[in-house]
Parts: C-alpha cells; structure tokens; sequence
C-alpha cells in the first residue's frame, strides 16, 4: 500500500502518544486510520510501544497490606460469576460496548465449574467496589481497545484486514471503518467529517445478527470508536453509524465472502 | 514456575496459579498504582482489580509480544489512569513523581531491566524524561503535559516524541540489537 511521508511526518508526534497510551481519542483514531495503510509507521509503533511499556518498569515497588492476595481471590471468585463478557451474534446483545472486555473468555467451562466450587458471593466484590466510589469503566475500556486494536494490526499484518468508506446521506465520504479478523475481531469507526456532532452507535450488521459495539463520540467533526464482534469480519456487510436526529451514515462492506 | 506457565493456568481458571501470581508481582503491581494515584487505600483498590483484570485477560496473553511484568503493569497503569481522571483530587503532584522516578538511583526492589531503563532515562533532558513519564504513568494528553511544565503544546509533544524515540536508540543498543 502506497505511504504518504507528508503524512507520516505529521502523525509521528501523535504516533508518540500512542505508544505510551496517553493519546486523545481523536489523535488515536487518526493514527490507526493511517496505520492501515502505512508499515513504516506501524514498525515503527510497536518499537515505540515496546519502549513505553518498559519505562512502566520504573515505577517503584511496594508490598501492598496483608490480605492482599485473598481479596483479589475473592474479587475473581466474584467477577466470574457475573458471567462471560464476550457477545456477539449469538445473542444478539452487542459485542463489547458493555464492559469493552476484548473477550478471552476459557470456551471450556473449566473456569466456570471452579467458580461454582466457590463459597464467596459476588456481591462482597461489588459492594467493595462501590464503597470505595470508585468508577472504572471511563476512558480504560477503549485505551485497551485501541492497544489490542494496535497489537491485532501488527499481528495481523493488514493480511485480514477489511475497510470500506462511510457515507452520509448524499454519498459524500465521512469517514472509514475498519475490520479486523482476530481472536477476537476488530470494528473501528473513524469519523473525519460528521455532519453533526454528538453520540453515534456503532451498529454492525452480517446476513443474520445486527448488534451496537460501541458508541463513537464525536466532538466537532471527528471522533474514533470500535468493539470487538464475534463474527468473522468477511460477513459483516455493513457498519452503520446512528445517532438521534441525523440520517444514519453507512458503510457497506465488500462481499469477500467467497474468497 | 515461569510467568506463561502461571498465565496459562490462569487461563484454564486455576486460582493457585493465579494466587502464585499475585504474590509474584504484588508488589509492582501496587507501587505503580500507588504512584499514580498516591492514596494507599485506592491504590490497593486498582492493584486488584489490575489482577481481576489478568485473570480474565490471561488466555489472551501473548508471551511474543511482552513480558508478562510489563502487560500486567499496562493493565495496571490504564486502571489508576482512570481513577485519577475521575478522581481529580486523588492526583498527587505528577511532575514531583515522574521527578522523583527519574532521578532516584536503583531501589532496593529494583531488578536489573529497570536500572537499564532508569540509566537510558537518566542520559535524556530532565524536561524530556519528566514529559516521557508523565505520558507512560500518569496517562497525561500532551496538551497536559504542556500545562503543567509551563510550554506550549507544539513543545510538549516534541519533548515526549523525541524523548521516546530516543530512549528507543539507547535501550536497542543496550540489548544488542
Ligand atoms: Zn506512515
């Protein structure tokens, strides 16, 4: 795919940011939208990343308070038993815009069964988390969206890699959407000139299952978004962006089904 | 018992491989998440769910792409990164840690990788390193980073770009690359 070094040049200060995690969604979604058609840069990514992530290294360690290790036990007994993350087409509920767990789920039960073994309630886990007032699901979910988004476009080389153009109502490009075929797979939207700011769902759609995988803010006339689907991505055949009060923008993937 | 061994039992749902690996890298795990959110109460709170976190994510643990150290330390530090963003009065001073980090020589607890680290971090301007840590730790925009050292955005961004990339240089060399 050709490169455009103008470009790279100019994304390198945002590329940067993505490697140590810290980007703003915007710059992020930029720089993946530029990584799917440049090598150079996604090299040049995962050095940068690899980099970043040994500085965490740095940060002094400290013996956290006797009972550490059980309340951890007790936290996972309890998590599990809120059941698996992973959604997708067979439930039609949406993949990942609850919790944005990128799945990783055991598919052999063995972890449930051990839960079930388990005296401790997942309430304790719950209540703990309240009490301490503490809100997780904020910005994490999608920095560890865009990371194992990041870590699927350099295992995957492009090699699985689908995109197709939004549209608004007229036909006028407003954007792209990106799949991925991973363990799980990969929708990332990315809006470079919506018609109107505000919050757009991410619907995905194959032959059999429509689902929302995550909601794209768009501030101004950008913004960046995706969650993981349980499909293949060869049949998804049309990603749609919706928001209240604005004609929905499409983008309708090529049939690569048979290939 | 290596770190993938413990990770790969985690992944079958095997709680002793899970609590081998919580006494493993407790410590780090909550010194980072104290760093970050400088409160011992809440940084005991994203210590846990960090390995809450891990035990979910085990079977998606890639031993080609990193250390299971510096995944579990990613995990941890995007957690208190969203702590402190909601929590704005938890924050201590991140300019005084990333300081501190940058300057203190070997902890006690430290391992050798880390003094690598700590030496390329040593060789960089001051202003470059504090700007490359405040990014890493504590998650800040580069915008913020401007704020807080008193200098432009276009500055900013140069300080933690150039910083990284050459951080980068150095660490290659140091591991023979
Ligand atoms: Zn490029």
């Amino acid at each position: 795919m050709a490169n455009d070094p103008n470009r790279c040049a100019e994304l390198a200060e945002s590329l940067a940011e993505v490697a140590t995690g810290a980007a703003s969604g915007p710059d992020r979604a930029r720089v993946l939208d530029h990584l799917s058609e440049c090598d150079d840069c996604r090299a040049e990514l995962e050095r940068l990343s690899r980099v970043a992530d040994e500085v965490l290294l740095l940060a002094p360690s400290h013996e956290p308070p006797a009972g550490f290790e059980s309340a951890v036990l007790e936290r996972i007994a309890g998590s599990d038993d809120a059941g698996p993350e992973g959604t997708g087409p067979d439930d039609g509920s949406g993949a990942g815009s609850d919790d944005g767990h990128a799945g990783g789920e055991p598919a052999d039960g063995t972890r449930r069964h051990w839960v079930r073994g388990l005296v401790l309630a997942a309430a304790a886990a719950v209540i703990g988390l309240a009490g301490a007032g503490i809100v997780w699901q904020t910005t994490s979910d999608e920095r560890e969206l865009a990371e194992g988004y990041r870590k699927t476009l350099d295992i995957a080389d492009g090699q699985y890699f689908s995109a197709a153009p939004v549209r608004d109502a007229s036909g006028e490009q407003v954007g792209h959407v990106f799949l991925y075929q991973g363990e799980p797979s990969w929708v990332f939207a990315v809006l470079g000139d919506a018609p109107a700011p505000g919050v757009y769902d991410v619907r995905v759609a194959t032959d059999d299952w429509t689902g929302d995988v995550a909601s794209c803010d768009v501030e101004a006339k950008t913004g960046g978004a995706g969650g993981t689907i349980n499909a293949d991505i060869y049949q998804v055949r049309e990603v749609r962006l919706v928001a209240p009060d604005t004609p929905p923008l499409i983008a309708t993937l090529p049939d690569r089904s048979g290939e | 018992m290596s770190d993938e061994a413990l990770l790969a039992g985690m992944a079958t749902g095997d709680a002793d491989a899970m609590a081998g690996f919580v006494r493993r890298h407790q410590a780090r795990v909550y010194g980072l998440a104290l760093s970050v959110v400088g409160v011992p109460a809440v940084a005991e709170e994203v210590a846990q769910e960090a390995f809450v976190r891990a035990w979910r994510h085990a079977g998606n643990y890639d031993p080609r792409r990193a250390q299971a150290s510096t995944w579990l330390l990613t995990i941890t530090r995007n957690v208190a990164i969203d702590v402190v963003r909601v929590r704005r009065e938890l924050a201590t001073d991140p300019v005084a840690v990333a300081e501190m980090m940058t300057t203190a020589a070997s902890d006690g607890d430290r391992v050798e990788d880390c003094d690598r680290v700590a030496a390329a971090l040593r060789e960089l301007p001051s202003e470059q390193a504090t700007a490359v840590l405040l990014s890493v730790h504590f998650g800040l925009t580069a915008r913020e980073i401007g704020e807080r050292q008193g200098v432009p955005l276009g500055t900013a961004k140069t300080r933690i770009r150039t910083g990284l990339s050459r951080l980068r240089t150095m660490l290659e060399v140091s591991h023979g690359e």
